[in-house]
C-alpha cells in the first residue's frame, strides 16, 4: 500500500492523517535526493566570486557615469550657447569675412616668394619635424606607464 | 561624490578586478557547507515551485546572496534557517513577479523521475496531490517532513510566527491527506 493510493472509508484521525503525509513526503524526499544533481560546491563559489566581483566593478562605475553624463551636458550647453553667439555675431557684422579675406591675401603674398627647395628652409623645417615626432613618441612612453 | 577623483575610481576598479571580494564565509567552510545543504535545499525548491530549472536557478541564487549576506550566524542551523528562508523568499518572488517563473498550482507529477524500483502510479498521486497544496503549504509540509525541521525552524525558514505554524501544518495536512484520498 502506496501513500498514493491508500483509502480510508472512515473520517481518518489526526494521527492517521499525519502517518499518511508523513509516509508520503518521505517517500517524495527521497526520490528527490536522487534526481537531486546540484553543480559542484567548486563551481557554484567560483561564479558567487565572479558575480561579487562584477557587482563592485559596477558600483565602482557609477560615480564616473555620473561624471560623464554632467561632462556632457555641459558640453553640450557650452556648444550651443557658442552657436547662439556666433551666429548673433554673424548677423550683426557680415563684412569682416572680406576683410579678414583681403587682410590674408595681402599677408601671404611675400610668403609665395620663398624657395621651398633652399636649405635655409628645408633644415628648419626638418628639424620641427623631427622634435615634434620624438616629442609624440617620449610622451606616449611617459604616459603609457601610468 | 565630490570626494570622489577619477584616480579614486580607477583605484576602486582596479582593487575590484584584482583582490578577492569580501564573502560572509571563506571558501573552505562554504564548500562544506554547500555540500551538507545543497542537495536537501534543491529537493526543496524543486517541490515547492515545481520545476526544476527554476530550482536550478534558484539554487545559485540562494548561495549567492547567503554569501553576501552581513549577517552574524550563531550556528549551523541559524545559517541553515536563513538560506531556507533565502529561497522561500526567491520562490515568492519568482511566483508573485510580473512573468511567473511558475503556476500556483504546480503539475509536479508530469516531473520526470528516474527509473526505480519504485510505484509510479503512487508517486503520480503523491505528487499531483502536493501540486495542488498552496506554495506555503507545500513548504511548511516539505520542512516539517522532508527535512525534519521544528516549529521555530519552520517559522524562522518561512517568515512566520513560531505559534501559527501548529495550525498552518494541520490545515495543510489535512489538505493533502485529502486530496491523496480523493
Amino acid at each position: 500500500m502506496t501513500p498514493g493510493n491508500r483509502r480510508i472509508e472512515r473520517e481518518p484521525t489526526d494521527a492517521e492523517i499525519e502517518a499518511i503525509v508523513a509516509e508520503a513526503i518521505a517517500a517524495e524526499a527521497a526520490l528527490a535526493r536522487t534526481e537531486a544533481a546540484p553543480p559542484s560546491s567548486a563551481i557554484v563559489w567560483w561564479r558567487c566570486q565572479m558575480r561579487a566581483r562584477q557587482e563592485a566593478t559596477r558600483a565602482a562605475d557609477r560615480p564616473i557615469t555620473i561624471v560623464h553624463a554632467l561632462a556632457i551636458a555641459c558640453g553640450v550647453g557650452l556648444a550651443v550657447s557658442l552657436i547662439g553667439s556666433t551666429a548673433a555675431g554673424l548677423r550683426g557684422s557680415s563684412g569682416w569675412l572680406a576683410e579678414v579675406y583681403r587682410s590674408l591675401a595681402t599677408t601671404a603674398a611675400p610668403l609665395a616668394a620663398i624657395d621651398l627647395t633652399s636649405r635655409w628652409v628645408t633644415l628648419p623645417m626638418t628639424a620641427m619635424l623631427i622634435s615634434a615626432v620624438v616629442a609624440t613618441v617620449a610622451a606616449y612612453f611617459i604616459f603609457a606607464d601610468e | 561624490m565630490a570626494d570622489v577623483t577619477f584616480i579614486d575610481v580607477r583605484r576602486l576598479q582596479a582593487e575590484a578586478e584584482a583582490a578577492d571580494v569580501v564573502l560572509a564565509m571563506d571558501e573552505d567552510a562554504f564548500r562544506a557547507f554547500y555540500d551538507r545543504t545543497a542537495g536537501a535545499l534543491w529537493g526543496y525548491l524543486s517541490r515547492i515551485s515545481g520545476d526544476r530549472q527554476v530550482a536550478d536557478d534558484l539554487l545559485q541564487e540562494s548561495y549567492y546572496r547567503l554569501l553576501k549576506a552581513a549577517v552574524p550566524f550563531e550556528s549551523e542551523t541559524h545559517r541553515r534557517n536563513y538560506l531556507y528562508r533565502i529561497a522561500t523568499n526567491l520562490v515568492w518572488d519568482a511566483q508573485r513577479g510580473p512573468r511567473p517563473l511558475f503556476d500556483t498550482a504546480v503539475e509536479m507529477a508530469d516531473m520526470p523521475a528516474p527509473e526505480g524500483p519504485v510505484d509510479a502510479e503512487g508517486r503520480a498521486d503523491v505528487r499531483r496531490a502536493f501540486g495542488r497544496l498552496k506554495p506555503r503549504e507545500r513548504a511548511l509540509l516539505w520542512l516539517a517532513y522532508a527535512n525534519g525541521s521544528s516549529h521555530s525552524e519552520i517559522a524562522e525558514a518561512l517568515g512566520l510566527k513560531t505559534g501559527s505554524i501548529k495550525l498552518l501544518l494541520f490545515r495543510a495536512r489535512r489538505r493533502l491527506a485529502a486530496t491523496l484520498q480523493r
